[in-house]
Formats: structure tokens, sequence, C-alpha cells
């Protein structure tokens, strides 16, 4: 009983103890595990260099028990000869992992919460109006819980458009669905942003058009891939071909705000501006993290403007079907009723 | 001095000065750093860098490595075999002409006290891994930052919007 108890209690100190071991030796130490090598190269020439691995992957203090299984479980194969595919963080660790960019991150976590983005599996899953009309597939875990573990059985029942519907694993009801590693890779190149971070959120000519660790997550290969990979479409409006923001970074939006193979601006779930407000980005109104635009009008639109509308109490949006402002494709037109005047 | 030859020189250097018996190469799971080296070299020479980046720079060592590890296992001692045979080759002919060394294996007519075969064996194994590393997913170690598929125009994530369908009342 007593040696039993010895052997337990070498096997729980083992673990930490080998964490702990590894962590002495800094990040490098964390690819003498061949399959770290790549993620460890990455990192050292990320924006996110300076924060040690065990900031937010655990540490030897760590009470979490699954990092140190992870850790033990991984030597064990070592020394077995297997050595296994390149870690990827799991659904439960990316939803951990959200609390430890908030430490740094407040403001930008804050705005995030506060927007639609920030919806959980169970405002996405079981939102009883869209599940009555709609089937529920595979391709929904593209943008809406992409990281989650399965297939969309996995993660909602029945897949009917009868219900009830039940989220199968409880736990995930209150988690995002959009966390943050929908939009940014932790381990992408990139330089800390400093005294930058302002300007290059102002419009100006420091205004920021390319984020390195901007990217989309891709479910199929279990990996976020940059936004400078990404395309923005070459959109169209009835034949004719829309102008495009260089913004380079709306291709990550237009991963899941995408439009049909026809790339007709409105179609499928694309809102593409046309009419008076064709060309700009969708980062040019709606705010990065809270995805809110109410704002943003008062930029190009003061309240003493010549027409003397204040926009800011216009229903420009696209989801009332009777709004005469949806502010992605308001057209002259639509308040000119009289005929467009000519441009001076 | 051009870039191929460039890594071809230092195969050949790195090849004839140390033995094998050491581990992996940092940041590697079984190949050593001659090994890596050479292999380099070999894989740049199948495709080489002109104004959009080869094999080199698309990691396909790495992807190479990685599968020695997972579904190439059992040509691990292949590997290192013709990797040897090809470090002797550069060590005793020189640095010049990783290519037309390539060509001869192709034909199988590599020295026989290198290559039993000729050389087409192992000419045929790395090519085609050469092909699967540089034009496979990134997800397998190779094809870093999706470069092939950016040269063939292939989105690596494709724009595609669903179609609102209604299902109606049920």
């Amino acid at each position: 009983m007593v040696v039993a108890g010895l052997v337990v209690l070498v096997g729980v100190l083992l673990a930490p103890a080998g964490s702990l071991l590894y962590e002495s030796g800094g990040p490098e130490a964390c690819a003498n595990c061949h399959e770290m090598g790549r993620q460890v190269e990455l990192w050292s020439g990320s924006a996110h260099q300076e924060v040690k691995c065990g900031a937010c992957h655990g540490d030897a203090l760590t009470m979490d028990a699954r990092v140190h299984w992870t850790n033990a479980r991984r030597v064990a194969e070592h020394w077995m000869g297997r050595i296994g595919e390149e870690p990827r963080l799991g659904e439960g660790q990316v939803l951990e992992m959200m609390s430890r960019c908030e430490g740094c991150h407040e403001q930008e976590f804050a705005a995030w919460q506060a927007g639609p983005h920030a919806a959980t599996y169970e405002r996405l899953f079981l939102d009883e109006k869209h599940n009555h009309t709609r089937h529920l597939m595979n391709d929904c875990l593209r943008c809406h819980g992409a990281h989650a573990e399965g297939a969309i059985g996995d993660v909602v029942a029945p897949l009917d458009t009868k219900g009830p519907w039940r989220l199968v694993r409880e736990e995930l009801r209150g988690q995002p669905a959009i966390p943050c590693m929908q939009c940014h890779a932790v381990h992408r190149e990139g330089q800390v942003l400093g005294r930058k971070r302002l300007e290059a959120k102002m419009a100006g000519r420091q205004q920021e058009t390319h984020r390195p660790g901007l990217g989309f997550y891709d479910r199929r290969s279990r990996a976020g891939v940059r936004a400078g990979l990404l395309r923005v479409p070459k959109m169209e409006d009835n034949g004719r071909v829309l102008r495009m923001s260089a913004d380079g970074r709306q291709a990550v939006c237009y991963q899941c705000h995408a439009p049909l193979a026809g790339r007709q601006a409105g179609s499928g779930d694309d809102r593409t501006p046309k009419g008076v407000h064709e060309g700009l980005s969708c980062l040019a109104c709606h705010e990065q993290h809270r995805g809110t635009t109410r704002a943003s009008c008062a930029t190009c639109h003061p309240r003493l403007s010549n027409c003397g509308r204040d926009v800011e109490t216009m229903d420009t949006t696209f989801a009332n079907a009777k709004s005469g402002h949806n502010v992605h494709w308001v057209a002259c037109a639509d308040c000119h009723a009289k005929g467009v005047p000519r441009r001076r | 001095m051009k870039r191929r030859s460039f890594i071809a020189g230092t195969a050949a250097v790195g090849g004839a000065g140390c033995g094998r018996g050491e581990g992996p190469a940092p940041g590697y799971r079984v190949l050593t750093e001659n090994e890596i080296r050479t292999l380099d070299a070999w894989c740049e020479a199948l495709i080489p860098a002109d104004d959009a980046p080869g094999a080199s720079w698309a990691k396909v060592p790495r992807y190479i490595d990685i599968q020695l590890t997972r579904k190439f296992r059992r040509l691990l001692p292949r590997y290192r075999e013709a990797l040897a045979a090809m470090e002797r080759w550069l060590a005793a002919a020189g640095v010049e002409g990783m290519a037309a060394r390539l060509e001869l294996m192709e034909q199988g007519k590599a020295p026989r006290e290198l290559f039993a075969d000729g050389g087409k064996d192992a000419f045929e194994m790395v090519l085609a891994h050469t092909l699967q590393g540089f034009y496979g997913s990134p997800r397998h170690g190779g094809n870093r930052d999706y470069v092939s598929w950016v040269l063939l125009g292939v989105a690596p994530v494709p724009v595609r919007g669903r179609e609102q369908a209604e299902t109606g009342k049920n």
C-alpha cells in the first residue's frame, strides 16, 4: 500500500518536475521536442516574442492537470519512438487562451465582448428561427465554432428543422463561438505595435491596412492562414465590376461574409458596399473588434453637412428590408428622388 | 556563384567533415544537420527558386523529415543511405552540378559504387516526396505559406458563400 502510494506520489510530482526542467531552459527548450520546432521558430519572429511559452500555455505551477498530462504523454510517446503530429491547441485550450489574451489586450477584448462576434454557442446554434428554416450542417463550423472538435452533430442535436435543439456538450453553452484565434494567430510574424498603435487606428496616412498577425482559422488544416494570403474577391453588381478597397485586412471578413460563386454583391452572406459607399473597406466603418458602425458615420458625415441630414439617426441597417438607407447599398437616387444633381 | 551551387557546396563540405551518429538537426525530427543540408540541396535542385521561391524556402525537407517519423517511417533507412551516398558524391566530385548529377540518377547512370541501381530508385523517391512537400497542404510541414498554391493561383482558403436557402416551415 505504502509502495503504491509512493509510486503515485512520484508519478504526480514527475509531470510538473518535467515541465519545470524544460522551462528552466527557456522557450528554446520547448523546441527540444522536435515537433515543436516550427511553432517555436514562428513565435521567435512574432509580435509575442517577449511573451514566454508558459504565459499562454501554462507552466510547471499550472494547476490544470491536463497541461501536465499532455506534457507527460508526449514525453512517453518520445520514449516509445512515436513522434506525433505538430501540437495544435484543442477546442478547450483555445477558449482558455482568451482570458490570457484579455490579460494584455483589455480594450480590444472588451470591445469584442460588446460586439456581435462574441456570440455564444447557445446564441448561434440554438437559434430557433434559424434552425426552423435552415439546415444545420458542417459548413456552419467554418465560421461559427470553427475550433469545435468533431462535426456539427457533435455540437448540436438534432440535425433537423423540427427541434427542439440542444447542445451536445452543455459546457459550450456560454462559450464564444468566434474566439480571438478565429482571426488572430499568436505565433505569426510581426512586430510589437508600440507607439504606432494609436496612429494605426486613426484615419490618415499612418492608418493600418495590413497586420501580419491577422488571418483566418482554417478548420480543415487546423491552422490560421494569414490575411496576406487570403483573397478579396472581385465583386460584381449585375455585370459591373465593383471598385474594391485596397485594404487587405477585409480579406478576413470575406471568408465568412462571403458571396456566392457568381460574386454578386449582396448574394449569400456578402455585404460589399455599392452605390455611394462603393470602394470602402469593411473596416472603414466597422470598428475592428466591436464591429459597430454608428460612430464611424460621423467621420465622413458631420452633423453640419450640406444636406442637413443627421445620418446617425437613419436606419442604415441591412437587416431592415424596408430601410431606404441600407448603408451597404444606398445609392444617390435613394435620397435624390427627383434626380441626381450633376457633379460640379 | 548560383544559390543552388552554394547550397550544394555547403552540403558537400558539411558532409565531408562530419560523420553520422549525431542527433536530429535543430527543429527537425530525425534527419541530422548534414542530412538536412544535403536533402535541402537535392530538393532545391529539383524545384529551384527563380522569381518564386523553390523547394528549400517552401520547407520541403521539413515535410520529408516529419513524414519520416510517420507515413514514410519505413523509408528512413533508404533515405539515410541515399543521403549518405549523395554526401560522398558531392564531397568527391566537387560542389558544382547537382542538377547534372540528378539527371544521371534519373537515367540510372550514377556511380554504382554509390548507388547500386545507378540512383534511379533514390531519385524517384526524393522527387515524389519533393513534389508532395511542395504542392501538398502546409499542414503536413511543407508548402510554406502556400507558396505553390499562390503560384498556381489556387486560393489557400476559397471564398465561398452559402445559399441562404429557406427550408420552409416544418
